[in-house]
This record gives structure tokens, C-alpha cells and sequence, in this order.
């Protein structure tokens, strides 16, 4: 350390030396509150509210693990979650990678029209009424298809991916590879997929955690509970401790009801941000080339 | 260009018939479904109700863990013996009023809502474009058990009637006085003990008491941890609102009491001026009052009564076990509301009370009404009312030798709420057990029953005679009380807050009165005013 301070300016030690404390400060604030949420989820909740959980877990308990590992509301949540981010990112990526290919493409007919016709659905919807209604006419209500198609062709996405496809498949590649004999079908899958490894990782990552972080679709749309995301089934167990004037008449037990919900509250935010947690270091090297190109107009 | 936009349009347009017309279609079938075959299965009176099954779509909340109501063992049991079956659309809830209000704009009915809690403003206007329909000449015909109801209690009668003069929606009460005074006022005993003092009867003994609590470390650990007083501002069965009666005028959480027949608001009377005085000098001046009181949530008020040594001197909660636990309750008593410098003691009685309206409602969709009027007629008897709200008759309940529902002993590591939401629709559901019910039909559970003495033994000889019952208000009434009154409510905690926290009473109050005579009290106080003399001019009818 001395050393390196040495070889270095005044000044530039010092710009160093900020530089690394504002970013430990930033760091901290970003992983303090999810370590919180950890400790927590193994402590004591009655240590929680007083104040006296912060650095290590205080009053040590896995009861808040135990029960949600033995709620199979939870589970089913969890298996739907996974279903419904797979089944959703698969189909919304392919329909943003079909939608977006040709649209980069100068010789596609009528490119304008088509894009002007998606635009203005970024900014006018039908509303929530006629959504429901059509989710209702179609016979996709209480089905899953209600909550991976709808949301399947993403407008900004396609103009991500179109953007990317514009600035990095150059259009003499098409040139070469159609003298040789190449098809667009061919040249689609052998040579663009494989140059867009990025691109692809952003929208999968994009799609998952809107899939897995979704639950208003679900709220509205769904009625069987087996069918429940886990973030629906999460949001009703943490809603419920509520203390209204109708407690008076049914006189339940308020504070044994609030402290198996504050018990597994911290336990259920590990247990459900744990697949994203995981995913997205796998992702994260493509990130930023992605979605930089992606986002520069090429 | 042009015509391919025409193009569009029209595909467009021609998509949209198509899925009109399958829509219309659906539901002229469901209208027209056999109206002979359907009189002839149809039996006026007796069980079952229909000789072939019919079936009822019906949408209800349900709490977010119990099961969907077609696997309680009550549902069964009522659908085996009237024949009808409920095809059950649950929805937790928490989501519910989303989700109903959704349904209900997309026309998306079902034949009825179960446990609906349709507000007034939701039964007259549904049931004035006709979604929900009228049900009083179906009680007439088809409702014996609620007909009998009414026809002995006018006053539930003219409740549920809307000004219109029309029923909309099924009542849902469990009569039992529990709620007159939410605020129990709790104090450390075993710490008054230990430090030589009587359990005060003035609210300045009390004063003194919690002085002594926190300056003489009565859990002796040698640390001022001690809590003299915590509250939760503002909020139902945990704020201080019972001690402002020993000036004379108890408040509540509407800032509206009633005496002899004319409305009080409350937050505008000298009384409170004088109560915020002193409970800024005496109390939060000389650090008696836990400043997190104005913004800790229930979780946290909970955990304070629970700390490894005990630090909770007095605070205002409905039941004293759940608070410190049932170790320490016993530590603590209940305070009888305190007597104030003039001589005044009274505690006030909590507003509205008497039946839910709309518990249950009838969409124009529903075409087998009279079916489905015989089906929650069984409701209305007692004993069925009862084992709809708390639980089914060999899971909770037995009947004891004079035929009175009696409580079984809970399942091993159940709480009662826990359960009874398992087994039981809950007090939302329709069905009204009545006062006279209680003790007849059926018992209390052995809490409610606790209650019911400390009730009676602190808090009735002081209560305040009349409250403001539960109005059913013209629309456009509601509608100039919506636009008026929450923001005038905010606007009176906060400065309640401020007052007792920073003081000021005095040098603000003409500023403050200003303020809400802007905001349009004296409106909103008319409104109810007008409410409460129709309410009584009813009741001498």
C-alpha cells in the first residue's frame, strides 16, 4: 500500500483514496439491507421490531424456515413461479427476437408502417376493463396463457433488440453469406443467434425477473389458487396483519397471527429473490455489452 | 397506405362484433335455462331446496390461508341438504375489492356476491342501473327465517333499507357489544405494588404513576429503560382517545360523539383543547409518553411488552395477553376511565356499530333468484348464523342439553382465530346472531366472553349513552362526505400530533379552527346531522 501511494501523486493518492470510500459507502448501503434481510429472516422477530437485530442474528431461529418449508402454498407458488418465468421468457424472447430480426432488416416492405403500428402501443392502452374483458372472451382467464401472452411482445424490447441487430450484424455478412447460398432461415439461426449471445442474455433476464417479480396480472386474471405465482401467494401472506374494527367482533389472536407472518416474512424474501440472486452473475458478464449496443441508436 | 388503414379498421371492427356477439350469446342462454322444468323443481318450502341440483356461480373473499369454500365442511353440509350447488370463485381477501370492483365494471357477473361487503355507495348505485337487484319482495316470499327476523327487528329492518326505500343487500351482525369501547386502558400493577402506589383513580395520580415509573426504575435493572406510556396515534383499540373523557368529552377515532341527538365535533371543543394542553405539559414535556407512539406500527407497539426485562409501564390495547404475553399479564390490570381536574369521567362509545348492509347481494345475471334466496334464508336461522361465523357444529361446536351451541376444545397448537378462518366464512359472512342469541344459541367464545365482563365491570357505568349509529346516506350525501372528510380527518391527527408533541395549543387554535372551517366542517357536520335526524325520526315510525 505504501508502496503504491508512493509511485503516485499527491493528489492521485487522494482521489484514490476517496474514490475507494465513497464506493465501500455505496457498496454497504447496497448489501447492508440484504444481509439485514438474512439475519433477520434468523432471528427472533420480537428482537426485530426492538431494534436489537442489526450485525449478527439475535435470539437465533430456523422456525420462520421450518414453516415456510412445510407450507405447500408456498411450494406450489414456487413451482408456478418457475413455470410460469420459463414458459414466459420463452415465448417472449422468441417473439421479441422474430419481431425484431426482420425489422433490422433494410429489405423488409413496409418496416415503417409496422414499427409506427407498435409504437403507438407504447403509449395508448385499452385499460385494465377491456384487457380483462378480452383475456375474458378469449377463455384465457384462470389458465396460464393468461399471464405469459399477453405481456409476450414487449415494444421497448423489440426496439432493444432491433437496435442491436442494426449496429452489430453489418449488412455485407448477409451479402457473403446469400452468395454462398445461404438462406434467411439459415443465415437467421447459424449466424445471427450465435453473434447475439448478449442481447439474448439481456431479454431472458429482463423476462425472468418480470415474470418472476410479476403478481398483478395473476391477481386479476387467476381464481384458482393452485394456479398462484409465489409473489402472490408472498403478497397475501405479508397483506393479512391489518388490525381493523371487524377484529374486535371476531376476536382472534392478533399478535400470534402477526408474529408467524413477521417470522417467515424475512425467510420467504430469501427463499423467493434466491433464483434471481443466482441467475444473474451467470448473465451479468453480457449485461452491460447488450444493452449498451442494444440502447445506442447504430 | 390509406387503404391499408381501411383495411385494418375493418378487420378491427369486425373482430369486435365477433367477440360481442359470442359474449351476448352466453348470456341469453344462461337467461332463458328452462323456465317450467325449473318451477317444477323448485320446492316453495322445506329441504331440499331443488329435487334436481342446481348451480349458483358465486364470487366471495376468504381469508388468504383457509381453503376455498367448497371444501368446508359447512358448505358441504348446506349444499347436501338444499340440493344447491356453489360453484365458489374465492379470492383472498386482501385482493377482493380490486377484484370485485373489476367484475363489476366488466359486467363479468356471477349470480350472486357471498359475504360481498358492498359499501352504501356500491348497493344504491348497482342497484340503481340494475346491476344487483331489489330483494325485498324475494324476503317476502321466499326468506322465512330473515322475514321473521325483520318483522321482530325494525331496527335492522329500516337499517338495511336504503333511502330508496329498497333492500340491496343481506345483513351481517353479530350483536354483541364488543365494540363500545375499543380503547382498554392497561397499567402495571406489580410496578404500582413495588413502588408504593394505589391504582390510580384521577388522571393526575396517573400522572404521578408514570412519573415514578420512569424516574424509579421499577424493574430494577439499574437502567431508565422504562416505557411510562405507549400508544399507537390514531388507530383502532390502541390510541388515547378513552382519556380525553376525563375532560369531560371523550373523543374517538371520527373525532364525532353525539349527545342528546345532536352531533359533536369533537376536535374543535375546548375539552380537547384542554386535554392536548395537558397532555403535552404532563406528559410528553416530562418524557412520559413513548415519542414513537406517532409512528410505530403494531408490530413494533407488540414487541415493546415483550423485551427481556419488562419495560412497559401503561398502554391502551384490547386484550393484555397479546401485548406482553400470558406470563406477564398478570402484572397488569385495567384501568377504569381516570377522573380529570373538573371532576369529569366518561369514556366514549365507539360510532357506527349495528349491521353490515350489503353482505350479500343478487346480480340481474342470477336467473334462479328465488332458488338462491331459499339457499341464504338458512343463513338466517340461528343456529346456522352462528356455525357460519365461528364454525361448524362437531368441529367447533357441540350442543350442550339445552340445545346451545357450546365451544370445543380447540385442535393442539391452533389458536382460535387461526382455526376458526379454516373452518368458517367469519364475521363477514351473512347471518345476524342476535343479542338475544347470545347465551341461548349460542356461547361467546371464552375471550369474547372475558370482554364482555371487563366491559362491563370497568368501562359501562361510565360510557357515553348515544353514539353515531351506522347511516345508510343518500349518494350524493356520501359523495360531499368523501370529498370532505379524509383530508379533514389527516389534517386534525397531524395537528393532534403536533399539539401534544410540540405544544401550542393555545397560540395555533384560532389558526386551526380557520383551517377546517375551510376544509368545509361545518358542511360535513350538516350532512351528519341530517343523517342522524332521519335515523331518528325513522326509529319512532
Amino acid at each position: 500500500m505504501n508502496s503504491l501511494l508512493k509511485r503516485k501523486s499527491r493528489g492521485d493518492a487522494w482521489f484514490d483514496i476517496i474514490n475507494y470510500t465513497m464506493l465501500t459507502i455505496i457498496m454497504l448501503l447496497v448489501l447492508y439491507p440484504l444481509y439485514f434481510v438474512l439475519v433477520a429472516s434468523l432471528s427472533d422477530p420480537n428482537y426485530i421490531y426492538s431494534g436489537e437485530v442489526w450485525l449478527f442474528p439475535k435470539g437465533f431461529t430456523l422456525d420462520g424456515y421450518e414453516r415456510i418449508f412445510s407450507d405447500s402454498s408456498i411450494w406450489i407458488g414456487y413451482g408456478n413461479s418457475i413455470l410460469y418465468a420459463t414458459l414466459g421468457t420463452l415465448i417472449g424472447v422468441a417473439v421479441t427476437v422474430f419481431a425484431a430480426y426482420p425489422l433490422a432488416r433494410k429489405d423488409l416492405a413496409g418496416k415503417s408502417v409496422i414499427m409506427w403500428f407498435l409504437l403507438v402501443t407504447m403509449f395508448f392502452s385499452g385499460g385494465l376493463i377491456p384487457t380483462y374483458l378480452l383475456i375474458k372472451d378469449l377463455h384465457m382467464l384462470n389458465t396460464i396463457w393468461a399471464l405469459v401472452i399477453p405481456g409476450a411482445g414487449g415494444v421497448f424490447n423489440v426496439i432493444i433488440v432491433r437496435t442491436f441487430f442494426q449496429s452489430s450484424i453489418p449488412d455485407e455478412m448477409w451479402e457473403a453469406a446469400s452468395i454462398d447460398g445461404c438462406s434467411n432461415t439459415r443465415f437467421f439461426w447459424s449466424i445471427v443467434l450465435p453473434l447475439s449471445k448478449s442481447i439474448l442474455a439481456v431479454m431472458v433476464l429482463y423476462h425472468v425477473v418480470g415474470f418472476w417479480n410479476g403478481f398483478f396480472d395473476a391477481l386479476i386474471y387467476l381464481n384458482d389458487e393452485s394456479k398462484y405465482p409465489l409473489q402472490l401467494v408472498l403478497r397475501n401472506i405479508l397483506v393479512q396483519n391489518q388490525v381493523n374494527s371487524g377484529m374486535m367482533i371476531d376476536v382472534e389472536s392478533y399478535a400470534a397471527k402477526m408474529r408467524v407472518t413477521e417470522l417467515i416474512k424475512y425467510g420467504v424474501i430469501m427463499v423467493s429473490s434466491l433464483p434471481l440472486l443466482i441467475l444473474y452473475p451467470f448473465l451479468q458478464k453480457y449485461f452491460v455489452k447488450g444493452v449498451m449496443i442494444g440502447s445506442i441508436k447504430g | 397506405m390509406k387503404s391499408l388503414f381501411k383495411g385494418a379498421g375493418i378487420v378491427m371492427l369486425a373482430g369486435a362484433f365477433a367477440l360481442s356477439g359470442c359474449s351476448g350469446n352466453g348470456n341469453s342462454a344462461n337467461n332463458q335455462a328452462g323456465s317450467p322444468d325449473q318451477e317444477a323443481n323448485f320446492n316453495k318450502t322445506g329441504l331440499p331446496i331443488v329435487k334436481e341440483a342446481v348451480s349458483l356461480r358465486m364470487v366471495s373473499p376468504k381469508a388468504a390461508l383457509a381453503p376455498e369454500f367448497s371444501e368446508m365442511e359447512i358448505f358441504k353440509r348446506l349444499e347436501k341438504d338444499t340440493n344447491v350447488k356453489i360453484n365458489w370463485e374465492n379470492i383472498p381477501d386482501t385482493d377482493y375489492a380490486e377484484k370485485k370492483n373489476l367484475l363489476l365494471a366488466s359486467g363479468d357477473l356471477p349470480d350472486a356476491f357471498y359475504a360481498a361487503g358492498f359499501t352504501d355507495y356500491e348497493l344504491i348505485n348497482y342497484g340503481k342501473d340494475g346491476t344487483i337487484i331489489p330483494l325485498e319482495d324475494l324476503i317476502d316470499q321466499y326468506a322465512p327465517n330473515l322475514k321473521a327476523l325483520l318483522d321482530r327487528r325494525p331496527d335492522i329492518k329500516s337499517s338495511i333499507t336504503a333511502p330508496d326505500g329498497h333492500i340491496y343487500g343481506l345483513p351481517s351482525w353479530e350483536e354483541n357489544n364488543l365494540g363500545t369501547n375499543p380503547f382498554f386502558h392497561v397499567i402495571n400493577k406489580s410496578w404500582l405494588d413495588k413502588l408504593g402506589l394505589k391504582v390510580p383513580q384521577t388522571l393526575d395520580e396517573y400522572t404521578e404513576a408514570l412519573l415514578a415509573f420512569k424516574t424509579q426504575d421499577p424493574n430494577g435493572n439499574g437502567k431508565q429503560d422504562e416505557i411510562p406510556l405507549s400508544f399507537m396515534h390514531m388507530q383502532w383499540c390502541m390510541d388515547i382517545a378513552g382519556l380525553f373523557g376525563a375532560f369531560g368529552l371523550p373523543d374517538n377515532l371520527e373525532h364525532r360523539v353525539v349527545r342528546d341527538g345532536k352531533v359533536i365535533f369533537t376536535a374543535t371543543q375546548p375539552e380537547y383543547k384542554e386535554a392536548l394542553n395537558y397532555f403535552h405539559e404532563k406528559w410528553y414535556k416530562t418524557g412520559l409518553i413513548d415519542p414513537e407512539s406517532f409512528t410505530q406500527d403494531a408490530a413494533q407497539y407488540l414487541a415493546k411488552g415483550k423485551t427481556n426485562d419488562e419495560t412497559l409501564g401503561s398502554y391502551v390495547w384490547w386484550e393484555v395477553e397479546e401485548v406482553v404475553g400470558t406470563e406477564r399479564a398478570k402484572d397488569y390490570v385495567l384501568l377504569s376511565p381516570l377522573k380529570g381536574p373538573n371532576g369529569d369521567q366518561t369514556i366514549g362509545r365507539a360510532n357506527g356499530g349495528g349491521p353490515g348492509r350489503g353482505s350479500f347481494v343478487i346480480t340481474k345475471e342470477n336467473s334462479n333468484p328465488e332458488i338462491t334466496m331459499r339457499w341464504i334464508d338458512q343463513q338466517f336461522e340461528p343456529y346456522m348464523a352462528a356455525q357460519i361465523h365461528w364454525g361448524p357444529l362437531d368441529i367447533v361446536y357441540k350442543k350442550d342439553e339445552n340445545g346451545k351451541l357450546v365451544n370445543l376444545p380447540l385442535p393442539d397448537g391452533a389458536s382460535a382465530g387461526e382455526f376458526r378462518q379454516k373452518v368458517a366464512p367469519g364475521s363477514g359472512a351473512p347471518g345476524i346472531i342476535t343479542f338475544d342469541d347470545f347465551g341461548k344459541v349460542v356461547d361467546m367464545e371464552p375471550r369474547a366472553q372475558q370482554r364482555a365482563k371487563d366491559l362491563e365491570q370497568y368501562y359501562n357505568p361510565y360510557m357515553e349513552k348515544e353514539n353515531y349509529p351506522n347511516i345508510f346516506f343518500e349518494p350524493e350525501e356520501l359523495d360531499k362526505i368523501n370529498k370532505i372528510e379524509p383530508e379533514l380527518i389527516k389534517y386534525v391527527n397531524t395537528q393532534r400530533g403536533r399539539f401534544i408533541v410540540d405544544g401550542g395549543a393555545d397560540a395555533e387554535w384560532d389558526n386551526y379552527l380557520k383551517t377546517l372551517d375551510k376544509m368545509g366542517l361545518k358542511e360535513l357536520m350538516e350532512i351528519y346531522q341530517t343523517g342522524l335526524d332521519r335515523y331518528n325520526a325513522n326509529l319512532k315510525n
